[in-house]
């Protein structure tokens, strides 16, 4: 009852911000830019019909250019929501919501309520998660069902972005809450969770140089510092390329084998270190994540029980 | 056995709370205080005397440096007993995106209150304290006193066994006022411990049972109203005259001369009599002869003159206690 009344709560709360409804209008837009589009055989129309393109790549939309339409849904599509400006938009949404349940006089009245404070936080934490899932499934099932009445292409995979997208947004939004927490301030928590995301991305580029030039781990003191640092960080890019990889994305190694020499031949190193990166273990890359999620919020929770208000 | 009884009818035993600040600041030195199931208790003091963060410890929003004691029957913290507590801060600044019956409803639920219960509580209490027709309105629009008296709804949508009010009147009109003060007897009625923080002496004094005195983190009194004026009570005494002469054996009987006012403390009509005896001799007129009794504020002044260290003699009391508490 009290978990529940404090995600309805958050939910309200979010409600509330000019940035919820902002985020559902661009959701909306890239839907209906995406309505516009439609894959007939030997072209591609735009605003239904106004202007197309003509090309063979989806001529009978055959097995490779169902993969191609995933590629394009996903990079298109999942890179702007699971990217920066989706992940970044939830982020500035949910900044404040520590902060404010933190504000002297509010503070008070919950603190005093028969609940525990490691239950408050979580109940809080993880009504922010609801506030991502409901703009995850509005956003990726209205993009599904475009994708399958309009492109003509089925892709049930692409519903994993779902749970996925939450889970990105947690790895990131897990510094955000300690920060609230510690700092009671949106602003500090949105400056510092964005500049983690930074450092994670910047530290799993790194480990990418480190595969795509293998002369460079003869630094054996700079390419062990980057494994465990790479293997400490949430892995963001990695979700992604696991969303990539489960909506059967063009880009999958499933469809490595029908790419013709030539595309093969101009397959660069930082693309052979991506095919590597499509294999990897799910059970790792969130695993390894959540912990350090875990690891954040045992941390969060032990200073919100610790502070007078 | 007696002692026994008398401690499971307080609703509030704190005994020897202590918080300690960073940079050695002492908010609270060592506080006792006992409070009787049913009863409103007013706790007074200056600013900065420590009160608000005594009410917090209570309700565990800020962690004791030491403290022993219980609240309702039950060690000091402990956080299930919460929801038999109601609770309304000093200002409280409530989530403005919700609505009156929303936010009883959720600070309900968060105190455990069934859903069927909050349903029917919720208007019930915002019809009590005159603001049935605010319910849906969203709570940004409330002015200071309909969010007050939202706040005192709020504190007591989980039917509390006791209620702890902290400045309840504050942002309230005359008649706010008047109306939280029957309320507070109402639920004394229906046995109900209240327990109000306030600097309004007037508006403790006219509905507290017992008070205590809190300054710079010590009780420095602490009793029901009569308990607490019965040793401070003055006679006021009028008259025309030279009263020169017999000055001097006035200040031996302890009186007070101030002009044509002559002031004797305690309440022993026998002194009185022997003053006006002497002024008589003298030839004065007596003009009147007050007795005077002794307002909260006088009191809470004194007090602030000089708290007196009750823990020696509560340590005593602290450890029998803890004795008792185990049976129970």
């Amino acid at each position: 009852m009290q978990f529940w009344a404090l995600i309805v709560d958050s939910f309200r709360e979010s409600r509330d911000r000019k940035i919820f409804w902002v985020m559902l209008i661009i959701e909306l837009f890239v839907a209906a830019a995406m309505f516009c589009v439609s894959f007939e055989p030997g072209r591609v129309d735009f605003l239904f019909g106004l202007w197309t393109i003509k090309t063979d790549s989806f001529t009978a939309l055959s097995g490779l250019a169902h993969d191609k339409i995933a590629a394009i849904a996903v990079t298109g599509v999942l890179d702007l929501v699971m990217g920066w400006i989706g992940v970044a938009l939830a982020i500035v949404a949910t900044a404040g919501f520590f902060p404010s349940l933190l504000e002297r006089g509010g503070v008070d009245v919950v603190l005093a309520k028969p609940i525990s404070r490691a239950g408050l936080f979580l109940g809080k934490y993880v009504g922010s998660m609801v506030f991502v899932l409901f703009h995850a499934v509005f956003f990726i099932f209205l993009t599904f069902l475009i994708i399958g009445f309009r492109w003509g292409t089925w892709l049930p995979g692409y519903l994993l972005c779902i749970p996925l997208l939450v889970i990105l947004f947690s790895y990131v939004y897990c510094i955000s809450a300690w920060a609230g927490v510690r700092f009671r301030s949106a602003a500090v928590a949105i400056n510092i969770s964005i500049g983690a995301w930074v450092i994670f991305a910047g530290i799993q580029g790194v480990g990418d140089l480190f595969d795509a030039f293998p002369d460079w781990k003869k630094n054996r003191w700079a390419y062990h510092t980057s494994s465990v640092a790479r293997w400490v960080v949430p892995k963001t890019h990695d979700v992604t390329y696991l969303a990539g990889k489960w909506s059967g994305a063009a880009v999958s190694t499933a469809l490595v084998p029908k790419m013709d020499e030539a595309d093969r031949s101009t397959m660069d190193r930082a693309g052979e270190a991506e095919l590597e990166r499509m294999n990897l273990n799910p059970l790792y890359t969130i695993g390894s994540s959540l912990l350090f999620e875990a690891v954040i919020v045992a941390f969060a929770i032990r200073r919100f029980s610790r502070t007078d208000y | 056995m007696v002692a026994l009884t008398e401690m499971t009818n307080w609703a509030v035993d704190l005994i020897d709370v202590r918080k300690n600040y960073p940079r050695n600041i002492q908010a609270l030195r060592g506080v006792n205080i006992q409070v009787g199931r049913g009863e409103i208790f007013g706790l007074l003091g200056p600013n900065g005397a420590g009160k608000t963060t005594l009410v917090k410890i209570m309700m565990t929003v800020v962690r004791p440096t030491h403290a022993l004691g219980t609240i309702l029957g039950r060690p000091l913290g402990h956080r299930g007993k919460l929801a038999r507590i109601g609770y309304l801060p000093e200002n409280h600044r409530f989530p403005g995106y919700l609505k009156g019956l929303q936010l009883l409803d959720y600070y309900a639920a968060l105190a455990k209150v069934p859903r069927a219960t909050r349903r029917t509580r919720g208007p019930m209490l915002l019809e009590q304290l005159g603001l049935s027709q605010w319910g849906d309105m969203r709570i940004d629009k409330y002015s200071k006193g309909m969010m007050q008296r939202l706040g005192i709804a709020q504190a007591l949508m989980n039917d509390p066994e006791m209620v702890v009010l902290d400045e309840p009147t504050d942002g309230l009109d005359p008649v706010g006022r008047r109306d939280v003060r029957q309320l507070f007897l109402e639920l004394r009625r229906a046995g109900k411990t209240v327990f109000l923080n306030s600097h309004l002496l007037s508006e403790l004094e006219m509905v507290c049972d017992r008070v205590a005195i809190l300054v710079e983190g010590l009780v420095a009194r602490q009793g029901t109203l009569s308990e607490l004026t019965e040793h401070t009570v003055e006679f006021r005494i009028t008259f025309s005259g030279d009263v020169l002469p017999i000055k001097n054996k006035l200040v031996d009987m302890q009186a007070a001369v101030d002009g044509d006012l002559i002031v004797l403390s305690g309440h022993d009509a026998t002194k009185v009599n022997a003053v006006i005896d002497l002024l008589r001799k003298q030839g004065l007129t007596i003009e009147s002869v007050q007795p005077h009794r002794f307002s909260l504020e006088d009191i809470l002044v004194e007090a602030m003159g000089g708290p007196q260290s009750q823990n020696q003699e509560r340590k005593g009391v602290a450890r029998g206690n803890r004795d008792l508490q185990r049976p129970v």
